[in-house]
């Protein structure tokens, strides 16, 4: 019965690829395919942000949060990484974004209080700068080391290939980004945790 | 894997069978747990519908597709219908890089087992997106406790996956069933007996079904995170609740069962009677045990499954290190 499907398979193929080959004068090439992507997950990456900053709501922010984090999986996609672009999705939707909504439920948060009212100017400008900050570091530096178009094309980093490169020559830096999350929780835990007499005696 | 219209075709068409699965699942699904619910307390079932109560589950379905859309007051109305929307087409594409057969698999991506674990977060999205935009504290409540324990329950499930991939050293579905046997003590069950208790415990947990159901805990909180969802939006969840089940099932077949791997003869009705044998143990379990309560849910997950899975882990990296 799987013969009979693979052959029913391989049946339906080949007239579609004679179509494909018909079509191919017409049909948009692999570079506008990619332009279109890369348009696509722009546009989901600056909507997202301006939900993220723009919303009154906290929810809402942080699904405009998990939007640009949705496009950026998408550039990962696009630059051939996809397991980048998996976990991506797996660390930032499904772990970030579910925390940050756990923050929220923790904290009390109103849609009318004091920071939900509209910031003052200078206070906009300030946080435009600030934003703009990074990108008046990394901008020229992108702009000079960026290769040209047509110069390097892009193959599927094996998986295996990224492990064995985590576990050899960037070990240290993966070991020192293990420390600075254990500096982290160690921090978050030291910041909540109550002294069993401070609770006693309340 | 190139662009081509073949691709599309084959994507589009896997996508159809798809969605027909999950519609037929959940209408035979319903059906079956009825029934076995009603064995299992002693009671007769659905039997007035149809021979057997057969046509119930669709009739049933013929209700809830006729009832009226009922939008309480003071919700947020984009987040309120987006929840139901991104709980149910997520799922579509967790089954394309499930191999059903040699040659029935969606899409034989390399990195199959993390696509569906990380399109898979979409659904606590939204659970919680459900529970918190329809404006009801119960509905919250549950959203909370759903947060919380599919946190817990996807750290687990992931080590004990990781351990079958350690043994077969590919993240691809395919070549995982490709590297176990025909007959059932050359199924990764048999080397990774403890990987399988902890993915079978954690599956039921992170598909929030009984004994694990507490985001939806009838008793406590009405109906939890959908407590406010009527017509569609309500369907829209209850068909994507089963196709995880489903889902879950058909991975754990994959992984630890062999997938379409079976004695005598090899093919896709091994894997579906594997997935249903699984579905059948979840419907058991969730009319055999008490609920548990929230404490004792979170305790099992972070005190007896996280360690057991990263011993397992451990062991298993050094088995293959010395035994290899």
């Amino acid at each position: 019965m799987d013969r009979i499907i693979s052959q029913i398979l391989s049946a339906i193929r080949a007239p579609l690829d004679a179509l494909e080959t018909m079509l191919a004068a017409w049909l948009p090439g692999q570079e506008i395919a990619a332009l279109v992507a890369y348009a696509l997950y722009v546009i989901l990456i600056i909507a997202g942000g301006l939900i993220a900053i723009g919303s009154r709501n906290l929810v809402r922010a942080m699904m405009g949060l998990i939007l640009t984090f949705l496009g950026v999986a998408g550039l990962y996609l696009l630059l051939a990484s996809p397991f980048l672009a998996f976990m991506q999705l797996l660390i930032y939707i499904g772990a970030v974004g579910v925390l940050v909504f756990f923050a929220i439920m923790l904290t009390k948060n109103t849609s009318f209080g004091e920071e939900a009212s509209f910031p003052k100017l200078p206070n906009i400008i300030l946080g435009f700068l600030a934003g703009l900050a990074p990108l008046a570091v990394l901008g020229p530096i992108m702009i000079i080391a960026a290769p040209k178009i047509g110069e390097r094309t892009y193959q599927a980093t094996d998986t295996a290939e990224l492990g064995r490169g985590l576990i050899t020559f960037d070990l240290v830096p993966f070991e020192l980004i293990s420390i600075i999350l254990l500096v982290a929780m160690a921090g978050a835990v030291f910041l909540a945790w109550r002294r069993p007499e401070a609770r006693s005696r309340r | 894997m190139e662009l081509s219209i073949a691709s599309f075709v084959q994507i589009f068409v896997a996508v159809l069978l798809i969605i027909g699965l999950m519609v037929g699942n959940a209408v035979v699904m319903v059906y079956f747990e009825r029934k076995g619910a009603g064995f299992i307390q002693r009671r007769p079932g659905p039997y007035e519908v149809g021979p057997w109560g057969t046509i119930q589950a669709v009739c049933d379905s013929m209700k809830l597709l006729g009832k009226q859309i009922f939008v309480p007051g003071n919700v947020d109305w984009i987040l309120y219908f987006a929840a139901p929307i991104l709980a149910f087409f997520p799922v579509l594409l967790l089954f394309l890089p499930i191999p059903f057969g040699p040659y029935l698999t969606g899409l034989k991506v390399d990195d199959g087992i993390l696509l569906i674990l990380a399109f898979a977060g979409f659904g606590v999205i939204s659970n919680i997106l459900a529970g918190w935009a329809s404006n009801n504290k119960f509905g919250l409540l549950g959203a909370a406790r759903a947060v919380s324990q599919s946190i817990a329950y996807e750290i687990p499930m992931i080590l004990a996956l990781l351990a079958v991939v350690f043994l077969s050293g590919s993240l691809n579905l395919s070549e995982i069933v490709e590297n176990q046997g025909s007959w059932p003590w050359q199924w990764n069950i048999f080397v990774q007996p403890l990987a399988f208790f902890i993915y079978l415990v954690s599956m039921v947990g992170e598909t929030n079904r009984a004994p694990f159901d507490l985001p939806e805990a009838e008793s406590e909180l009405t109906a939890g995170f959908h407590t406010e969802y009527s017509c569609m939006g309500f369907a829209l969840f209850f068909l994507s609740e089963y196709a995880n089940m489903l889902l879950v099932s058909f991975v754990c077949a994959t992984f630890f069962l062999g997938g379409w791997r079976g004695p005598f003869l090899d093919g896709f009705w091994w894997t579906f009677i594997k997935a249903y044998v699984l579905m059948l143990f979840i419907v058991w379990i969730r009319w055999t045990f008490p609920r548990v309560r929230f404490d004792q849910l979170l305790n099992l997950n972070w005190r007896w499954l996280l360690p057991l899975a990263i011993i397992n882990l451990w062991i298993t990296a050094v088995a293959i290190k010395f035994f290899d």
